[in-house]
């Protein structure tokens, strides 16, 4: 997959920043996240600095910076989930996988998202993983959940 | 009419009358006029940002609140800057920027008695760095925060919890401070152009990093500390000097340490220097400064090893001694090796009044000619040509950089040895000028050009050859027959085959060459330090020659380090008396006789390599050492060896005496920039200890050794310099000009040394100090040992990162670390020399020329 990085880069022209966001999709399209390799090649291309490039890139929710997990989890922070202690969902998490938002977990098994409300405010703390919707969690309820995901 | 137009020209500010001129802004009208506006994001300088919306105006006439540093001026206006509803407006932006800011410190009862009260924290409800912050006193949030009377903050007090970074060598950050004015970002991508700061991430988590939060050094830092002096807030404070407190004093003066000279200002408190940048109550220096402009100052002046006490070695120890014991037995012993056997090694980082006063030194008193730069060219003559040269042509100001059209960079890194040039030719890149670069390999300048060359190292002449035999070409009618015969079609073919050039890359440079109007060549030093200097300086004169006949064209040498050139000017050279006189034309030995009530030696001198390599025979039998040089083994078989530095080195270990003497700091005298200019270096603070300035020793060490005609005041040796000599340049009346004999060869090839080694010199260098040893800091942003391989080579031999491998040349050999540079044209090789390496490859205290053949095998 990683070979491909340069190919998307070079069917643009060198030098011209006006393609980066385009470039950018190209990229999350094919890798299904923006890797650190891509930043560099895309900078060395079109002749801006890497900063600037990922300072573009993380201007947009649309890309990511860590490879998809096989499963990801949202874990929600709105207003009635944070109240509900959605923090301390994080926090768990943090120990139990090791992962933090925006991380993929080394084994590859899960990505971490924040999100801001996910429109069932009622069954507060919700946490999704891929398309299922948990409700009322805790952070044992969670720890057993997690088991069931390979 | 009349009338009209001047009606049509004005504006009012608050009432006031104001001219109003093409493209001016509110704001800055309004600070012409005295009137204050308050800012936060607004840079002089750079382009306005209206981010901060603090600057907000009403117009009569103009719906809303339009910010004054981005909405021009127009006759006719009516802006009111004080109505109680734009202070309001401020006051509740004032409190929303700093709704994320820890602001305990700004509305504390107690701030005025804050350093009394400083440790007792529990004054104020929460601690968010209320008596941490290193900017208190030089804060802007403090200061608007006073003029808008802001009293107290309704937001909480939101502490973002941002780990501060102190790994970064010059400076630390904490950005839980910041305010997202967007300043760093910006003085550092378009004023400086190293784009290492973008405000990353969106809303309420945007802070200012770099990509996937690595460290500036990877995302390309300079180091330069521009977004240090840039920011309103302690987000980014300095690591040296941050505690001083405010400086009470600041002085203007200009760096020794490279040929730019930057104009600098050196703030200090009770006689120690805070920073180096800004004059109090400005944001920026401007020009600006580099690395070690803004931060080795403050490091080397300060330093904790610094001695400041004459010391002598007794057996085998430094013992203290007064400085009267230590001229009388300096002078003593000199008395002893008056004569041909005795050198001065000077240095090029200092004043003209202080080389001057050294080469006077040891032409007068010690009646030899042995005095010599240690970064001198190898190259005897080429200096006096490049003189020669600028007194027909003198060398275009700073500022004509970017009015050229086109920009031809040969052989010179500018962004390490040069950075502020580096920055005018960053500008000038940006302003859509053509920028050539050609060289025997891609540096971090070559990423900010439009058209790139690489040459076979070594092969500049043949390089040279090819880009006047296009102009040659292009402008042949009126140039003599004997000339563009040399440039007939097989010569070029050979010149484009040695050079290793050919195809689109090479026509694109050449036809921009010869279309240009306005050409600006900068010829760098490794360039200029090869094994044919003459050659190339010719071809150069040539291309000059050509393309002035027509268009302007100018050549600026930028130099190797500081005053280089006005130190030779002064008569550090051991062939020419101050102003280039010869020294075996018996009509100048006459004048200077006279000029200086004496009997020069009309032996001819040696250079600092000669002098080094007599040191076995005999030749040379003491040595006065400025600064310090890499400590070459025949230099324990000195008899006396004097050095005149600020600090201990490996030198030492041979002198028999250490004379403490002042840095520029605490100096004054002139120096000659690359441009041509003299620039003025004053003295900001008193000499540390007990070190006094070259000029002092010397005129102690003369009136014990009975001589005189020497001063110890800078002031009086200008005096005597300029009655001599016209300086900087002499008015070319005698100086021949037009085209040049040029020959083409190929590089001599050496089959048991094969490989072209390009030295990469260190330039963290002060009056020969290496700074990596003295600053820790640099260790980090340097390489020193190391020695990138083309990819070819890599394979060939068989190494890997990190391997150790052996260099070998006629003269000696050493070990590097080695490391691939994909960049590199096949068989050849970099190396960061760490100094002492150079001494075994090249054999001498310096290198004579950028590379050397050698041969490299795994170690
Ligand atoms: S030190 Fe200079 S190069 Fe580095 S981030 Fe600051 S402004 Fe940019
Ligand atoms: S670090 Fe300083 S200069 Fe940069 S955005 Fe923040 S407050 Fe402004
Ligand atoms: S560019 Fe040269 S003169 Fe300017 S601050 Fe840096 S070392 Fe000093
Ligand atoms: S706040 Fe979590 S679902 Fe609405
Ligand atoms: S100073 Fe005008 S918007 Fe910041």
């Amino acid at each position: 997959m990683a070979g491909s990085i340069p190919l998307i880069i070079e069917k643009y022209e060198p030098r011209d920043k006006g393609n980066l966001i385009q470039i950018l999709q190209d990229v999350q399209r094919t890798e299904g996240y923006i890797p650190r390799e891509a930043v560099e090649k895309i900078s060395s291309h079109l002749w801006i600095s890497k900063s600037e490039v990922f300072g573009v890139a993380s201007f947009y929710s649309q890309f990511k910076f860590n490879p998809p997990g096989r499963h990801s989890i949202k874990i929600c922070l709105g207003t009635a989930c944070h109240v509900q202690g959605g923090d301390f969902l994080l926090n768990a998490l943090k120990s139990v996988i090791d992962i933090s938002p925006n991380e993929t977990t080394e084994d590859g098994r899960f990505d971490l998202d924040r999100v801001a409300c996910l429109g069932c405010c009622a069954l507060a703390p919700v946490v999704m993983i891929d398309e299922t919707i948990y409700s009322n969690m805790s952070v044992i309820k969670l720890k057993e959940t997690l088991n069931q995901y390979e | 009419m009349t009338g009209n137009q001047k009606i049509n020209n004005t504006a009012t500010i608050d009432g006031q009358t104001v001219k109003v001129r093409e493209g001016i802004t509110i704001l800055e009208a309004a600070r012409k006029a005295d009137i204050y506006i308050p800012t936060l994001c607004h840079l002089e300088n750079l382009d306005s940002y209206g981010g901060c919306r603090l600057c907000v105006v009403t117009v009569k006439h103009m719906k809303g609140f339009p910010t004054a540093c981005t909405t021009p001026l127009e006759p006719g206006m009516e802006v009111m800057t004080r109505t109680p509803e734009l202070q309001k407006l401020r006051k509740e932006i004032l409190e929303f920027t700093l709704s994320e800011h820890p602001f305990t410190c700004l509305v504390c009862k107690d701030k005025m008695e804050c350093a009394d009260f400083m440790h007792s924290t529990r004054k104020v409800s929460t601690i968010t760095g209320c008596n941490f912050c290193t900017s208190n006193g030089d804060c802007e949030l403090q200061d608007l925060v006073e003029t808008l009377e802001l009293t107290d903050i309704k937001f909480p007090i939101s502490y973002r919890g941002i780990p501060p970074v102190k790994d970064n060598p010059f400076y630390d950050l904490d950005y839980n401070l910041c305010i997202l004015c967007g300043r760093c970002v910006r003085i550092c991508s378009e004023e400086r152009n190293s784009h290492v700061l973008a405000f990353v991430e969106r809303g309420n988590t945007t802070i200012v990093g770099t990509a996937f939060n690595e460290s500036q050094k990877d995302a390309g830092c300079e180091f330069c500390g521009a977004c240090v002096d840039v920011c309103p807030t302690g987000s980014i404070s300095e690591k040296m000097g941050k505690w001083r407190g405010i400086p009470d004093r600041s002085v203007e003066t200009s760096c020794v340490i490279c040929p730019v000279a930057c104009k600098m200002n050196i703030n200090t408190s009770g006689g120690k220097i805070v920073n180096v940048g800004p004059a109090p109550g400005k944001r920026t220096n401007p020009p600006q400064l580099c690395l070690r402009g803004k931060f080795l100052p403050v490091e080397l002046n300060h330093h904790p090893s610094r001695i400041t006490t004459p010391l002598i070695k007794r057996d085998n120890k430094w013992v203290e001694i007064s400085w009267k014991e230590a001229i009388a037995y300096t002078a003593g012993n000199l008395e002893k090796y008056r004569g041909t056997q005795f050198g001065i090694i000077a240095s090029a980082q200092d004043t003209i009044e202080d080389n001057y006063t050294l080469q006077k030194f040891a032409r007068k008193v010690m009646r030899s000619n042995n005095v010599d730069l240690h970064s001198s060219y190898a190259h005897k003559e080429l200096l006096k040509h490049i003189h020669q040269f600028y007194s027909l042509h003198p060398p275009a100001g700073f500022l004509e950089i970017e009015k050229a059209d086109t920009l031809l960079i040969i052989g010179s890194d500018a962004s390490t040895s040069h950075p502020l040039l580096e920055n005018r030719i960053r500008k000038a890149y940006n302003g859509g000028r053509r920028v050539i670069y050609a060289g025997a390999f891609p540096t971090r300048t070559s990423t900010f050009t439009t058209n790139r060359v690489l040459y076979t190292p070594g092969e500049e002449t043949s390089f040279l050859f090819v880009l006047l035999s296009a102009l040659v070409k292009k402008y042949g009618s009126g140039i003599p027959g004997t000339v563009s015969s040399q440039f007939k079609k097989p010569a070029l073919q050979k010149a484009q085959e040695f050079a290793g050039i050919s195809g689109s890359e090479l026509e694109k440079a050449l036809s921009i060459l010869v279309k240009s109007r306005n050409l600006m060549i900068i010829a760098g030093d490794d360039l200029l330090r090869h094994s044919s200097p003459l050659d190339i300086f010719h071809c150069l004169v040539n291309i000059h020659f050509v393309k002035s006949r027509n268009h302007s064209c100018n050549i600026l040498f930028p130099g190797y380090e500081g005053s280089l050139y006005g130190g030779v000017l002064s008569g550090v050279h051991p062939d020419y008396l101050p102003g280039f006189y010869s020294i075996t034309d018996d009509r100048n030995i006459r004048k200077w006789n006279k000029n200086w009530q004496t009997r020069l030696s009309t032996t001819r001198g040696l250079s600092c390599n000669e002098m080094v390599n007599q040191i076995q025979e005999d030749g040379i039998t003491s040595l006065l050492v400025m600064g310090d040089i890499p400590p070459h083994p025949d230099l324990a078989n000195l008899k006396f060896l004097v050095q005149c530095n600020m600090f201990r080195t490996d030198l030492s270990e041979f002198a028999d005496i250490l004379l403490p003497v002042t840095d520029f700091l605490e100096n004054e005298g002139h120096v000659l920039s690359l441009d041509g200019k003299l620039k003025k270096v004053n003295r900001a603070i008193s000499g540390q200890g007990k070190s006094k300035s070259i000029p002092r020793v010397i005129t102690s060490l003369a009136a014990v050794m009975q001589e005189s005609g020497f001063s110890s005041k800078p002031a009086d040796i200008f005096r005597e310099i300029r009655s001599f000599i016209e300086i900087p340049y002499s008015n070319g009346k005698n100086v021949k000009s037009g085209f040049q004999p040029i020959r083409l060869k190929p590089q001599k090839k050496n089959a048991a040394y094969p490989i072209q080694v390009m030295l990469r010199h260190n330039h963290f260098k002060y009056r020969g100090n290496r700074l990596t040893d003295l600053v820790p800091g640099l260790h980090s942003i340097t390489d020193e040992g190391v020695i990138g391989l083309s990819p070819s080579l890599m394979r060939q031999l068989k190494v890997k990162e990190g391997d150790q491998v052996r260099i070998c040349t006629e003269t000696g050999e050493s070990l590097s670390i080695s490391r691939p540079m994909p960049e590199l044209a096949d068989h050849s090789a970099c190396l960061f020399s760490n100094g002492t390496d150079s001494i075994k490859l090249c054999g001498g205290i310096f290198p004579g020329t950028s590379m050397i053949s050698a041969r490299i095998e795994k170690a």
